[in-house]
């Protein structure tokens, strides 16, 4: 079998019905691929019990499914830690279905490359993403928020959406096994796409026909990327003049407080223990006095910028621009942008997107001969 | 423990002093913190120089030592000999190149006078953060593994083994011999190749230092020069054999282009056409004939099939169809013989001479391009273009290919088993085309013969024993061999287990412990290059002597 001829069986597009709405159309998918033990348990955003926030929930009795919320409006936890959690030391021992947006499916793609995921018992299902809103905004008011939310799904409008998702290109990337697509499907109904071996089963056995049309759905998705790429450009452009040289840098993370939320809440920050949250950073005090002479006086805490540019270093090949970092920021920097402009040019040095898929290797594990000539000869 | 630092500067004749203000940097640096003696002298890499650092080492009792001189590549072997007859640790030593990166290339001697103290201050306290790291030795073996039985392989173990050095030889056929077997006589002698090999494999039979396993691959080779491990798969009884070597021999040799991937010869299609190794095998059956039985009048030998696809010349092509032309006309002395041909490739002191002689009544060389070869009532028949660009024909009874040597199909696996190179055409690639022409870029392993390219039997020879040189001089039975000191340590707390550095470790020096579910390096397989340290996303891999702390200090001072 030529590689398109298998790209195109893995490819299979079917309509689901969703007459009480896609979320209750989702749930059903769901919960019929339970009934033909397709899958014993699904990963999948709830709402918390005080009814404020959301949070990713295995459930293995599929009557709670009713309760899941496949696009909840904001992003507490990145879906990529949920599935790190459960699969990090290896295979899981049920059939797991894993509802997530696309950067949360790309994240664990990472992680899968990095070691910390095991996907063998998992089918990644990806779904249109219309954005979420800013943590802090939503827990103002959280019965509001949802309102807004809905509102603007319905209408697919991302101005109330954190500014990372207004930017955001990759809002209906196809990456996992499965991917639900409803941006163009009718209103009781949507599309679910597979994009590998493992989707392609899925829709096998829930013995649906394959033979949905996907092409309006496409063309929406691509003219929305556009509309949203042009939007990341132009915020990049605008944030470069802001944080372009040293001062301009020093001056943005000025108000950096050292509680190292960001990588906390990172999902691709994956180590064990932070190097910055280590003593190979606390320098002896002596060593304070010392540069406090020589340069005449030394913030504390000292390192703000070289934590930031440190993570950024670690982490920004492998970035997928979610967006936790911002959120979880109580001085309001603005990381995940920063970081996603940054991870948008390191990336493209090696023609890699992060999270693409599964087969592209990590840029730092690869040798090419001829690569990076731009960076040769830097120094004259 | 109280540090005893000394700082000695080098004039190194005029280079430095000319150029730098030796005093000003005196001044500047003895007063550093436990700096206890601040020197200048003239020569330090000379005799009278070391006698007088080791003498200094002593009356100051020095702990620490900082040289102020030229690269490190040129003389920090020289001053970490000194220090170890000192009896101090070399490695609490450090040398700040004023030389080449003050001296000589900056202009201004005064700004070059100033970088000279930044050099030496970041020396002095990086060196204050430096620990004493102890040398090792460790047992190499002396014995050798040769991958391949054919002429090369064959060669190269009859000159290595001696009774304090085993030979591994392993053959993937049932036989020894190689390619050559098939041959009934080689060029330019015409000798019997029965004569040459017979006697070379009887010897290796009948040597009990050379171990052969026929019928067997290699499955693994783990380790570094002096320390190979060898797993080795008989095919036979799918036998697993273990063994170790201090050097790998690749002499797996060649195999022919073959003709079907271009239609043009009709072979395969077309009875009476044969590849040159098919033609030999015939001739040594002792009956050159047609398939219907009888003997060819008339034969075209068609010499470079495959060298434009192939793009190179494979250089041994054209001898041994003049050497086909003298098997056809001892057996069929009436028969005609028409060689088409691109170019000749007739080099060296001997071949002109067999070319002549091999010239002669019924034989033609045609210059041609755009061969084709069809099936005409009971005859091939030959369309070609002539060197005017005629189209012209011939019509012949038997048609050889002289296709171009290529690489073996598992000569990737081999290289990835290995942990060598291939070149753009596949072949194996050698260190140096022409400065390293039997090593690789692994240390210890060496090709030989048509595994690293096309080449006759006496080039296969030369490298055979070039090689061998190399394996006689550099490992020799009881001498142990060091291995670098300043090696890599993944740290079990930082570890997360993502196993970066193990894809991006050339010398397979890092393994995965599967029950803690961290990566762990062999101190003794890794050479210090970094590649994981700069790879780790943890910060989890560092390496001796150049640890962050030690950079941290060195470049503070530095960049101040």
């Amino acid at each position: 079998m030529s590689k398109n001829e298998e790209k195109k069986l893995r490819k299979k597009a079917a309509i689901l019905s969703a007459k009480n709405g896609i979320r209750m159309g989702i749930i059903d998918f769901l919960k019929k691929s339970m009934e033909r033990n397709i899958f014993d348990a699904v990963l999948i955003p709830m709402r918390v019990p005080a009814d404020d926030s959301f949070t990713y929930v295995l459930i293995r009795d599929k009557n709670l499914l009713k309760n899941a919320f496949p696009l909840p409006p904001v992003m507490s936890i990145q879906g990529g830690k949920a599935v790190s959690s459960i699969t990090r030391l290896g295979k899981s021992n049920i059939k797991i279905a894993a509802v997530m947006r696309p950067c949360e499916i790309r994240a664990t793609i990472e992680l899968t490359k990095l070691g910390q995921t095991n996907l063998e018992n998992i089918t990644l299902i990806g779904i249109d993403c219309p954005g979420v809103l800013p943590l802090s905004d939503f827990l103002n008011n959280p019965e509001e928020g949802m309102r807004l939310f809905d509102d603007a799904v319905s209408r697919w409008d991302d101005r109330i959406m954190r500014p990372v998702c207004q930017m955001c290109d990759k809002s209906s990337m196809i990456v996992g096994d499965l991917h639900i697509g409803f941006l163009d499907a009718e209103k009781d109904s949507f599309f679910i796409i597979s994009n590998s071996q493992k989707g392609s089963d899925v829709i096998d056995k829930l013995n649906i026909t394959p033979q949905a049309d996907i092409s309006s759905w496409q063309t929406k998705v691509e003219k929305i990327s556009e509309k949203k790429h042009k939007k990341r450009e132009e915020t990049f452009r605008e944030l470069k003049s802001k944080i372009d040289g040293l001062d301009n840098l020093l001056d943005t993370f000025s108000q950096c407080i050292s509680c190292h939320n960001c990588m906390k809440v990172c999902p691709v920050c994956y180590c064990r223990l932070c190097y910055f949250d280590s003593d190979k950073v606390k320098h002896p005090p002596e060593d304070y006095l010392e540069r406090a002479k020589t340069l005449g006086s030394i913030r504390f805490l000292p390192d703000t910028l070289l934590f930031q540019i440190g993570r950024m270093i670690h982490m920004s090949l492998s970035c997928v621009s979610c967006g936790s970092c911002e959120d979880a920021c109580p001085m309001s920097i603005p990381v995940a942008q920063i970081f996603s402009m940054v991870a948008d040019e390191t990336q493209s040095m090696f023609n890699y997107v992060s999270g693409r898929n599964l087969e592209e290797p990590l840029p730092l594990t690869t040798y090419k001969e001829d690569e990076l000539h731009e960076m040769e000869d830097t120094h004259g | 423990m109280e540090k005893k630092i000394g700082i000695y500067i080098c004039e190194c004749g005029p280079n430095i002093a000319e150029k730098i203000d030796i005093d000003k940097v005196i001044n500047a640096v003895s007063s550093l913190e436990d700096v206890k003696v601040t020197k200048r002298y003239k020569l330090l890499c000379s005799m009278d120089g070391k006698k007088f650092l080791e003498e200094e080492i002593k009356k100051h009792n020095l702990t620490h030592l900082v040289i102020a001189a030229c690269s490190p590549k040129q003389h920090e072997q020289t001053f970490m000999g000194v220090c170890e007859n000192a009896g101090i640790n070399p490695y609490l030593f450090q040398l700040a190149n004023i030389r080449e990166q003050c001296a000589w290339v900056t202009e201004d001697k005064g700004e070059a006078t100033e970088k000279s103290i930044r050099l030496i201050k970041a020396a002095v306290r990086r060196v204050r953060h430096h620990s004493p790291l102890e040398k090792k030795e460790i047992e190499c073996s002396p014995d050798v593994l040769v991958i391949g039985g054919g002429i090369a392989g064959i060669h190269i173990s009859l000159q290595l083994a001696s009774s304090n050095r085993k030979i591994y030889l392993v053959e993937k056929t049932s036989s020894l011999g190689g390619l050559i077997t098939n041959f009934e006589k080689i060029f330019p002698g015409m000798q019997l190749t029965s004569d040459v090999i017979k006697q070379k494999i009887y010897a290796v039979q009948k040597n009990e230092n050379i171990e052969v396993f026929t019928e067997s691959e290699v499955e693994e080779i783990l380790g570094f020069f002096g320390n190979f491990e060898v797993t080795v798969r008989r095919k036979i009884d799918d036998e697993i054999v273990k063994f170790n070597v201090g050097a790998v021999v690749v002499a797996t040799g060649a195999t022919l282009f073959d003709p079907k991937e271009t239609s043009q010869y009709g072979y395969g299609k077309i009875d009476d056409v044969l590849t040159s190794i098919e033609f030999e095998k015939m001739n040594l059956s002792g009956k050159i004939s047609l398939k219907n039985g009888e003997k060819p009048r008339s034969v075209a030998i068609i010499h470079c099939v495959g060298r434009e696809k192939k793009g190179y010349c494979s250089k041994i092509c054209c001898m041994y169809s003049f050497k086909f032309i003298r098997y056809l006309k001892e057996k069929i002395p009436d028969v005609k013989v028409s060689n088409f041909y691109s170019d000749l490739c007739i080099p060296g002191k001997s071949y002109q001479k067999f070319y002549e002689q091999t010239k002669g009544k019924n034989i033609d060389f045609v210059r041609s391009v755009d061969i084709k070869v069809t099936k005409k009532d009971n005859k091939l028949n030959i369309e070609y273009k002539n060197e005017r660009g005629d189209k012209k024909n011939l019509l012949v009874d038997m048609v050889i290919l002289s296709p171009a040597i290529e690489p073996r199909e598992d000569a990737s696996k081999l290289a990835e088993i290995i942990g060598i190179s291939q070149d753009e055409k596949d072949f194996f690639a050698e260190e140096h085309e022409k400065l390293g022409p039997v090593s690789t870029s692994k240390e210890g392993v060496y090709i030989v013969g048509c595994a690293q390219g096309p080449k006759d039997i006496s080039e296969t020879l030369v490298q055979s024993e070039a090689a061998a040189g190399k394996i006689l001089s550099s490992l020799i039975p009881g001498r142990k061999i060091e291995p670098e000191v300043k090696v890599s340590h993944i740290s079990e707390s930082f570890c997360i287990g993502c196993k970066t550095c193990i894809s991006v470790c050339s010398y397979g020096a890092i393994t995965f412990d599967e029950k803690r579910r961290i990566s762990v390096v062999n101190e003794v397989i890794c050479r210090g290059c970094g590649n994981c340290v700069a790879a780790c996303p943890s910060g989890a891999a560092t390496i001796k002597h150049f640890t962050f702390n030690q950079l941290y200090q060195e470049l503070r001072e530095a960049i101040q």
